[in-house]
């Protein structure tokens, strides 16, 4: 690891101002994507702006129909929330399944969806709840936030400060872990929202993606079978040691179909 | 007590202190065992094969019993005794029928004491050094069972349990060794199961890091059921047999074995190693 500046501001606005001053900079949440790749020397920012002592960026409320996740709160807060539990228990499923103890204790919502692993876990409900990302200038509906590989619509400097879930009628999250790292092979978030089914599949592809096909035939019968024979085109999807991508690609319909069978209870 | 093999979690400092503190009286906690410092252990091979109890053992009791004969004689001194009548017992030397007595420790600073040696030419100190060559092997045996179960739609096999009846002849410490068992076991499932080295297309390992190469976990592991039978081993003095790779020969086929039976049932003819979800998958689909 090289050297670096470090700072620890206290306001969103004193964060940007130092990340307009410095010459390569980068926000740091969990810090356990940004430090490991800064220890390979794959990453070698001139100054890391720590926002942890920002306040605003913590803690879980309940706003009408919305749980807003503060973008600095840790993984294993989300899953063991009161709230989350009770409007969105497949939330606070899905966070309990990220990593391991270490992981879940030091790593954000903030850091995971800004750096947007192909892998991670979270990508699944955002798409999967239709929820909408906030930022400290805007605010970006999830079909629009996660654009490709390890890309977002974050513009550079931008900080997410929270997203906001909507409570769906049923929910719920299987996930195919990487046997060694625990990251997702594959990981289908199924919901029933307000504005109609979902199924959103992590790491399959390059970035989270919906599958529409799968969403009509729940929307005419939410029932594990309904999806049980629709397998996606694997062209496109990731193959690697763990898994090819046609082993993916029947994966995310047993995951469909089991997280369809989790949702119904 | 200085030994040429080498303890890296096998418990030699417990079983080695304990063939000394059987024989000497000593307490546990007054015997120090060194190993792996060049600085203070003249000569050694480490450790490998199976062998640490079976080779260093046996040099170790007869260290044991030299310096014992040693601390016997001046013994005998200090009690005005004939050596023969000196008993060591609870580490004291004491004159049989009698209450005379002196500590294990009392001699032994004698022994290095001007003077506490005696004057009729007796050797001063206590060290001793002993070798052991094995005449031949040994043969420890057992029946490893492992049961598995396997979820055809994603490939993902379940260690369900697993059950250990091994012969490791005489144990100088039942839990370390079963503590060699389970951990034998879980190397030789992890191999049979999840472990594999991975090289692309221009000679680059991708399975450089734990986040690609899948050790074995705590989480993915039954409880693992070791039973033992002892037989002496007559190779060795201690009767003992090798117990580290126990674990390890027979887990990878008795799990391995297990996912082809269970692979067997669903027409799979052939299956090579390891039982990852993706190669289980694979199998499944090509039959
Ligand atoms: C061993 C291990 C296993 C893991 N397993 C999983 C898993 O199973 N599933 C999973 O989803 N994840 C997994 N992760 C990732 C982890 O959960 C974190 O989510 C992830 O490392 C990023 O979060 P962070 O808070 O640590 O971010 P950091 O490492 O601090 O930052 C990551 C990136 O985001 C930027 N950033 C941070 N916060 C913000 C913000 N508020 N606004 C804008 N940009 C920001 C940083 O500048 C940096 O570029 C694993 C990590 C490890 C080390």
């Amino acid at each position: 690891m090289y050297a670096f500046s470090f700072h620890q501001p206290e306001t969103l606005e004193e964060a940007k101002r130092l990340f307009g001053e410095s010459d390569d900079p980068r926000y740091l949440s969990g810090g356990h994507t940004l430090l490991p790749s800064m220890k390979l020397r794959l990453a070698t920012p001139s100054d890391l702006i720590e926002l942890n002592a920002i306040e605003s960026l913590k803690g879980i409320s309940i706003e009408g129909d919305n749980v807003v996740v503060g973008a600095g709160t840790r993984h294993g807060d989300v899953a063991q929330s009161a709230d989350v539990l009770a409007a969105i228990p497949a939330l606070a499923d899905l966070a309990g399944m990220i990593g391991d103890f270490q992981v879940r204790n030091r790593g954000t919502l903030g850091g995971s969806i800004a750096n947007a692993d192909p892998a991670a876990d979270y990508p699944a409900a955002i798409v999967g709840l239709n929820a909408t990302v906030k930022t400290d200038r805007r605010e970006i509906a999830a079909d629009d936030y996660f654009t490709d590989l390890f890309e977002t619509a974050l513009e550079e400097d931008e900080i997410v400060t929270a997203v906001s879930f909507p409570t769906p009628v049923r929910a719920a999250y299987m996930k195919f872990p990487n046997p060694a790292s625990r990251y997702a092979i594959v990981g289908v978030f199924v919901a029933e929202t307000a504005g109609g089914i979902r199924v959103a599949v992590t790491g399959a592809g390059a970035s989270v993606f919906r599958v529409v096909e799968m969403e009509a035939a729940l929307t005419v019968n939410f029932a594990p079978e309904a999806v049980a024979d629709i397998l996606i085109p694997d062209d496109d999807l990731n193959s690697d040691i763990h898994a090819a991508n046609d082993y993916r690609a029947h994966l995310v319909t047993v995951m469909a179909k089991r997280a369809v069978e989790k949702a119904l209870g | 007590m200085f030994v040429g093999t080498h303890n890296h979690g096998q418990g030699h400092e417990t079983a080695f202190a304990q063939l000394v503190s059987e024989r000497t009286g000593l307490d546990l906690d007054n015997i120090e065992v060194v190993f792996g410092d060049t600085r203070r252990v003249q000569r050694g091979l480490g450790t490998f094969g199976s062998r640490s109890a079976v080779v260093c053992g046996p040099a170790i009791t007869l260290a044991c019993e030299r310096v014992i004969d040693k601390a016997r004689n001046l013994a005998a001194h200090m009690l005005e005794a004939a050596t023969s009548d000196i008993e060591l017992k609870d580490g004291h030397f004491t004159v049989a029928g009698t209450d005379h007595r002196v500590a294990f420790s009392a001699v032994a600073k004698n022994a290095y004491s001007a003077g506490g040696f005696g004057e009729d030419g007796r050797e001063p100190g206590l060290d001793e050094t002993a070798f052991h060559d094995p005449q031949g092997f040994t043969f420890p045996f057992g029946a490893h069972i492992a049961e598995v179960e396997i979820d055809p739609a994603t490939g993902v096999t379940q260690l369900i349990s697993y059950t250990a009846v091994d012969d490791l002849g005489v144990e100088i410490n039942p839990m370390i060794v079963e503590g060699q068992i389970h951990g034998g076991v879980v190397q030789g499932v992890g191999q049979a199961l999840m472990e594999r080295l991975c090289h692309d297309d221009t000679g680059q390992l991708v399975t450089g890091s734990f986040m690609d190469y899948t050790m074995p976990r705590a989480a993915a592991l039954p409880l693992i059921t070791s039973e033992r039978i002892a037989t002496r081993a007559q190779s060795n003095p201690l009767g003992a047999k090798g117990a580290g790779e126990a674990g390890t020969f027979a887990a990878p086929a008795a799990a391995g074995n297990a996912v082809m039976d269970a692979l067997a049932s669903a027409g799979v003819t052939h299956f090579d190693m390891p039982a990852t979800p993706l190669r289980v998958w694979q199998a499944l689909q090509a039959r």
